[in-house]
């Protein structure tokens, strides 16, 4: 056993691992249960964390290689947390399973590219699979998001530049 | 019996690691790796992770073009600057290639390392020239990528060699396409695939440079003379009468060789016809010094 250093949602620990073990069982057995197994082959998308930003198909992942870096898993992201709000509004799951690596994939592709078309969401998550079918909620979930963190944006820009003016 | 997995921290116990050890398999982004050993299918004795070693992640500016280290992603070749810059072509290519977390993990030499017959980089790596270089205990030594695949499945790896680089000359003027097709979803290995380079050629016409995937038992490169003033149809039509000897398709649960041979013109032809359209009626045979040729580039994004 390897102990590496792993910040997992931001709580760093060290964690022993087996060079042959996978990210995916070493975050389950540390209660990251977000984090599911689905084909097992990386073509998916049940199973995606984020390590230090980008996504990452835990289930082919060795967690040796991933000393000291940063891992981010769905249950971690806060309760408030736009993506998964846009989710729920757009009703954009039936049983859930595979939605933990959707929202981390949308999280991924906004950061990179916060104007994202309809098309580059479905680029962006054409590794991911739902078998209950909810495409179409989850693309409108994501849309969503871009509108509301343009609108965010623009309300915090207008609201910055009156306070200059007042000032 | 699962592998020993190594971990060496510099270039030189990398490679005489594949040198000494009984049945040495190179382990460099693993998405490959990590399936086959899943299914079982994968009897290496040792595991080389080429992860800690310095340098092997980089991407840089040559004279001539770009050299990408054989650990360099799949997702930064779709993404990096240097690359949509010099070489549009393939940083398309990489990013058609499965889905983003697997190009954020899968390696350009594991890539052609891996000798699939199917894979998307290879069309591209073909059409523009590129070189590889294999590195052992012994040294360096350069492969055109048009020597690289030997067979099915097969490469010009050696035994206790590894791919350590591929260097990629700058994208020549001209216009050039990549058709990817598909039988199951859309980033299934594709039943047919076809980058097309359209460029000057030496005789003062055009010449067509093909490059073709999943077609035949590896990936296969053909380049035809065109003249300049020969309508889109003509150049596809040569194009076809070039590409066809070399469709040689296995059959599969992706389809059938009727079914292939037939998705492979339409990729060919595809290809072809928007390289074609895209290529200015004058364009020159002179390579344009880098510099000029980033401005010219920048200039035609921003319309």
């Amino acid at each position: 056993m390897t102990p590496i250093d792993l910040t997992v949602n931001g709580e760093r620990r060290t964690v022993p691992v087996g060079d042959d073990d996978l990210l995916l069982d070493v975050l389950r057995e540390l209660g990251h249960t977000s984090v599911r197994e689905g084909c097992g082959v990386g073509a998916c998308g049940a199973c995606t964390v984020l390590a230090d930003g980008h996504s990452v198909s835990s289930c082919l992942a060795r967690a040796v290689r991933y000393d000291g870096v940063a891992i981010t898993t769905a249950d971690g992201l806060p309760t408030d947390d736009d993506v998964v709000e846009e989710f729920v509004a757009a009703r954009a799951m039936q049983c859930g399973y595979c939605i933990p690596g959707f929202v981390l994939m949308g999280h991924e592709l906004l950061a990179e590219n916060p104007d994202a078309t309809a098309a580059e969401i479905d680029a962006h998550l054409e590794g991911n699979i739902c078998r209950c079918g909810t495409y179409l909620e989850i693309r409108t979930a994501l849309q969503n998001v871009v509108a509301r963190r343009r609108h965010d944006d623009m309300a915090r820009r207008r609201h910055d530049d009156m306070a200059k003016e007042s000032a | 019996m699962t592998a020993t997995l190594h971990r060496p921290r510099d270039l030189g116990a990398a490679l005489d690691l594949l040198a000494d050890a009984g049945d040495p398999m190179v382990y460099g982004g693993g998405t490959a790796v990590q399936i086959l050993l899943k299914q079982g299918v994968l009897f290496a004795s040792d595991l080389v992770d080429i992860a800690g070693v310095p340098g092997l992640a980089d991407l840089a500016a040559t004279p001539g073009g770009l050299r990408a280290g054989t650990m360099v992603t799949l997702r930064r070749m779709e993404t990096d600057p240097l690359v949509q810059d010099r070489a549009p072509l393939l940083a398309q290519v990489y990013g058609r290639v499965a889905n983003p977390r697997v190009r954020n993990t899968a390696s350009v030499g594991g890539n052609i390392a891996h000798g699939d017959y199917r894979l998307d980089p290879p069309t591209a790596l073909l059409v523009l020239d590129a070189r590889i270089e294999l590195s052992s205990s012994a040294g360096p030594r350069h492969v055109p990528i048009r020597e690289f695949f030997t067979g099915f499945q097969e490469t010009a790896v050696r035994r206790g060699e590894m791919v350590t680089a591929i260097d990629v000359p700058t994208q020549p003027l001209g216009g050039a396409a990549f058709t990817k097709l598909s039988s199951l979803a859309a980033n299934d290995w594709p039943a047919a695939s076809a980058a097309v380079l359209v460029t000057a050629s030496a005789t003062g016409g055009r010449e067509v440079r093909i490059g073709l995937g999943a077609l035949a038992p590896t990936p296969v490169y053909v380049a035809v003379p065109v003249p300049a003033d020969a309508s889109a149809d003509d150049a596809v039509d040569a194009a076809l009468a070039a590409a066809e000897p070399l469709i040689d398709p296995l059959p599969d649960v992706r389809g059938g060789v009727a079914h292939k041979r037939r998705l492979g013109r339409v990729a060919v032809a595809d290809a072809t016809r928007a390289a074609w359209a895209d290529t200015p009626r004058d364009t020159p045979r002179e390579e344009v010094p880098d510099d000029r040729r980033l401005t010219l580039r920048r200039l035609r994004r921003r319309h």
